[in-house]
């Protein structure tokens, strides 16, 4: 299994065009422009600027992403993110303060009678 | 507290029911449909089809009124209507335009 | 609970929609409203909208601040914030400045920020061509009229439009009608020509537009006329 494998870093200075593939725990505070597919966690901290298409089994977001997001875990997009994109997650926290434009679907249980 | 209030600047276009007591402090317009007690207080404004419990009206009502037990309109509201219920009670200074329906059980 | 009723009148600001009431219909209201039951329809606040866990919303809804614990079914707007708790489920969308999904919550839809686009964020980029926009804009009206006869020129012309955004202050000074169609699309000649081409095909019959205009300009309108009928 992937898990428990080490952390990656994308430093500051870091931008990377094209796909990015993986299946440790990654963090981002450089550049990415294109596909990421994570088995594991990914965080963008706040530096970071991501503008690609996601899939990853959870995502921190404290800086700037474009694209769409595919988790199939937790996606937390906290106060200081800026996210634009359609996610799909089972769970997905925006914390206020953070601008997120675009579409989420969770699994919304609604009572019957709706 | 199981209580419901329309509060004053309320405005209800449409309909309301429901199994507990209801205070109107504002308007509604439709129809209600209550188990329980509706209450219309001063400031409520009813133009709707009443169908209830016990009504007490301070405020003014225009529709008519079926209620299974008590109607009770307060001194200074308004209604106008019919109301049907078997017991009625108008206190002095209510003001109302309408027929009364009491419908007195068989008792012969 | 009598008391409550009592204190009802005083506090103006306390509309509740009991667990066994439904309201359905348009619910409007100067003031807080906390549903417990349930309300179908429209729902228009100029304050704050609490649905409690107990709470089921099927409407739309605009409002200025909305605490969703329970169920929301439908699209809310607000003026300054929704906050789904713990409890809350909706279905809809959500148009509002300021939004807050906590752990727990679940919701499917879309989120409207406002403010800010994808755009902005390479903030420094975006920085610039919003100011040369703005300029544009009043240009383009003016330019609109003399910007189907500058069809060819559209291709002579970009070099001089880099120019006019490098120096911003230029652009208002002139608002000149002959540079301001170069100004507003600089960087591709192709979809304006494509635009302008719209307009000229149905005025004369196919053909004749080509005979006055140089010969690669009518090659463009073939293509383009093609590739509508493709689209269609």
């Amino acid at each position: 299994m992937a898990q428990g494998e080490q952390t990656g870093i994308i430093g500051k200075g870091i931008i990377i065009r094209g796909n990015l593939t993986g299946g440790g725990d990654l963090i981002i505070e450089g550049r990415v422009e294109g596909q990421i597919a994570l088995k594991n966690h990914l965080t963008i901290e706040g530096t970071g600027k991501v503008q690609a298409d996601i899939r990853a089994e959870e995502l921190t977001i404290n800086g700037e992403a474009s694209g769409n997001i595919d988790a199939s875990g937790r996606v937390a997009i906290n106060a200081s993110a800026k996210v634009a994109g359609d996610i799909k997650a089972p769970r997905v926290v925006i914390e206020d303060g953070a601008v997120f434009n675009g579409s989420i679907e969770m699994d919304v249980k609604l009572p019957d009678d709706i | 507290m199981a209580n419901t209030v329309i509060g004053s600047s309320i405005v209800i276009d449409g309909e309301i029911s429901g199994d507990e007591d209801l205070v109107i402090q504002g308007t509604v317009k439709g129809k209600i449909s209550l188990k329980e007690s509706l209450f219309v207080e001063g400031s409520g404004v009813v133009e709707a089809d009443i169908e209830t419990q016990n009504v007490e009206i301070a405020g003014r009502v225009t529709g008519n009124i079926a209620a299974s037990d008590k109607v009770e309109l307060k001194t200074d509201c308004r209604v106008v209507g019919d109301i049907k219920a078997p017991r009625i009670l108008i206190a002095d200074g209510a003001s109302f335009k309408g027929n009364v329906d009491m419908d007195i059980p068989k008792e012969r | 609970m009598a008391t409550a009723k009592e204190l009802a009148p005083g506090a103006v600001n306390n509309t509740v929609v009991g667990q066994s009431i439904l309201i359905s219909g348009k619910l409007t209201g100067d003031e807080d409203l906390t549903v417990r039951g349930r309300v179908e329809g429209e729902l228009t606040l100029s304050r704050t909208l609490i649905v409690e866990p107990t709470g089921v919303v099927k409407a739309n809804v605009a409002v200025k601040n909305a605490i969703v614990s329970g169920v929301v079914v439908g699209n809310i707007n607000a003026t300054e914030s929704v906050e789904l708790t713990r409890e809350g489920r909706m279905v809809g969308d959500i148009h509002a400045p300021r939004v807050i999904i906590v752990d727990g919550a679940s919701f499917r839809g879309r989120v409207d920020m406002g403010e800010v686009e994808p755009g902005r964020m390479p903030s420094d980029r975006s920085a610039l061509p919003r100011p040369t926009g703005a300029t544009v804009r009043p240009a383009v009206r003016p330019g609109a009229a003399p910007a189907r006869p500058a069809l060819p020129g559209a291709r002579p012309t970009p070099p001089a439009a880099p120019a006019a955004q490098a120096r911003p202050a230029a652009a208002p000074a002139r608002p000149a009608p002959p540079p301001a169609p170069a100004a507003t699309r600089p960087a591709p000649p192709a979809p304006p020509a494509a635009r302008t081409a719209e307009p000229t095909r149905p005025e004369p019959p196919r053909p004749p537009v080509a005979a006055p205009v140089p010969p690669t300009v009518a090659e463009a309108a073939r293509k383009k006329v093609v590739v509508k009928k493709k689209g269609r």
